[in-house]
């Protein structure tokens, strides 16, 4: 069998880290291209449902990237976001889904590398934890 | 007869399709009736059914476009007779059936218009009797409760065939409902534990010399015995027939029974056009929230409570006071009639027109409960953990109607890494 290949995909708030995975990019920062990035305004704009879906539809894993605490453009976005995440983590846990599936992190416009590690880091953890559990014949 | 044929060529025509994809020409299929009905109880052991494409149901009748003409007593049958009229249960609890005797004085409406076909719980009937109608002979058919073994899958494409109109009625009928919360095991899980491990069941499982279960087949002296099959995967009556209307609740409500009724005698009595395929009868675009006559002050908790550990205030948004209600994700025209009793809504009407399902929306408006603390920035992770917690059960709670059409549907195994 050849090697677990893992999609992953990615929400990026518009004001950080989406500027952040660009600084990566500029940067020419190694990382694995196992990751789809989707744009969002705010990390509070991802709602439960668009996890579950990419889920649903055979992800591997999902991440979604913030600003730090305090720095939320929105002023309370990401403190909203992590709340739902929590929660949200607890749904997965039950439906049978290894929680770690779901990550949130907090990347800054400024951290390109912190984007490198966490994605990498990210990606190791879903290549370890196998396939989605919900595609047919994983 | 001049309505019912019309609504056949009307309606019948267009649902036809999946009937035919089923290799039964309507005129064929009229003599020995059973021809597809037959065979189909013998479904592999545990294989969830056929899931067929059906429309996401998003048209809603309000219920000014639809006012109820309906009176408790109609002049007569309808000009062109009686039209014939079927109710069954797939998993369900019985609730749906009495639901329809709820109406009161207006159940007389359904005898003046309507023969009875085929009601097994308020009267006898056979299914040879139904499978010797011909197809779409039944001018409508409410089916409620879940697809969730063989004998539900068999009786409900049987009804399908041979009604012109089928409503899928009631939580269970239209996204699996509580029936649909045995997505979460599978059907070996559950038998092992209704069957060897209930205190009751395990005191009389003791006595015997091995386990005692039901088995799917039987050979007794007399010949072979057969039970239905369970399914490993509980299905909404949508995701195994074509539906026409739906009808939401648990059990539908009076106000909604009474649209539908009213729909139906306006169609039947005076040639009024029926609502378009895949409306949601009785049920508005609003959520719960709107139709709640309690005041809401939009205040932030800190603790979740249950109704029976405060004084509920009678006046007060049940959130406001810690109660966990799932009204801003729930679909209106029930008229509230358990938050205005002091209990939360449980959210039997479904997920509104605008998200694609209940429980994700009820989480969001859950998460935004809980107050941005003064010093949220500094706190760890755990700390919101703790806090979420206080959410028990929230797959559960959430997705209490509808998990068997939720994005996910039902219990995943991880199998590990490497």
């Amino acid at each position: 069998m050849s090697e677990f290949d893992p999609k992953i995909i990615a929400f990026c708030c518009n004001w950080c880290s989406y500027a952040g995975a660009d600084g990566a990019g500029v940067a020419r920062l190694q990382m694995p291209t196992n990751f789809r990035i989707i744009r969002t305004m705010c990390s509070a704009r991802v709602d439960p449902e668009h996890i579950l879906r990419s889920l649903a539809k055979g992800a591997d894993g999902v991440i979604v990237l913030g600003c730090h605490p305090a720095d939320c453009h929105y002023i309370g976005g990401n403190y909203r976001a992590r709340r739902r995440m929590a929660l949200l983590r607890f749904v997965l846990e039950e439906y049978g889904f290894d929680p770690k599936r779901l990550k949130l992190e907090w990347v800054s416009a400024s951290e390109g590398e912190k984007f490198q590690k966490t994605m990498t880091e990210f990606i190791d953890d879903i290549k370890g934890l196998g396939p989605n559990p919900i595609k047919e014949g994983a | 007869m001049s309505f019912i044929s019309k609504l056949k060529e009307k309606f019948f025509k267009k649902v036809g399709d999946k009937i035919e994809d089923a290799a039964i020409k309507p005129e064929e299929a009229a003599a020995p009736a059973a021809a597809e009905a037959a065979p189909a109880p013998e479904a592999d052991a545990g294989a969830a059914p056929a899931i067929v494409d059906s429309p996401v149901p998003q048209l809603v009748s309000d219920k000014a476009l639809f006012p109820p003409e309906l009176k408790a007593i109609l002049p007569g049958p309808p000009p062109g007779g009686k039209i014939k009229f079927a109710h069954y249960w797939g998993a369900g609890c019985g609730g749906c059936d009495v639901s329809l005797l709820d109406i009161r004085e207006k159940i007389l409406t359904v005898n003046d218009m309507a023969e009875i076909v085929f009601w097994p719980i308020a009267m006898d009937g056979k299914v040879k009797d139904l499978e010797a109608l011909d197809d779409g002979e039944i001018t409508v058919t409410l089916f409620n409760g879940a697809v969730r073994n063989s004998e539900n899958e068999h009786m409900l494409k049987l009804l399908r065939q041979k009604s012109t109109l089928l409503v899928s009625y009631g939580a269970c009928a239209m996204w699996g409902g509580m029936p649909g919360l045995a997505n979460l095991h599978n059907t070996e899980e559950i038998k092992k534990y209704v069957y060897t491990e209930t205190p009751t069941m395990k005191a009389f499982q003791d006595t015997q010399p091995s386990p005692v279960i039901p088995q799917e087949k039987y050979q007794a002296p007399e010949g072979e015995l057969h039970i239905p099959v369970l399914y490993d995967t509980v299905v909404a009556a949508d995701d195994v027939v074509d539906v026409d209307y739906y009808v939401p609740g648990c059990p539908p409500q009076q106000t909604s029974i009474e649209v539908l009724l009213g729909a139906l005698v306006g169609h039947v009595y005076n040639g009024a056009d029926l609502p378009p395929k895949g409306t949601i009868i009785g049920a508005s675009e609003k959520t719960l929230c709107e139709e709640c006559p309690r005041k809401k002050e939009n205040r932030r908790i800190t603790k979740v409570v249950e109704p029976h550990e405060i004084d509920v205030d009678p006046d007060l948004c049940l959130m406001d006071q810690g109660i966990l209600c799932m009204g801003p994700a729930t679909r209106a025209g029930c008229g509230s009639p358990c938050t205005m009793g002091g209990q939360p809504c449980r959210g039997c009407y479904g997920p509104t027109g605008a998200v694609s399902e209940q429980g994700a929306s009820m989480l969001t408006a859950v998460a935004s409960l809980f107050p941005v603390l003064d010093n949220d920035a500094l706190i760890d992770e755990d700390v919101i953990i703790d806090i979420m917690s206080q959410v028990k059960d929230p797959l559960g709670y959430f997705y209490q109607f509808t998990l068997a059409k939720s994005l996910i549907k039902r219990a995943v195994k991880e199998k590990g890494g490497k």
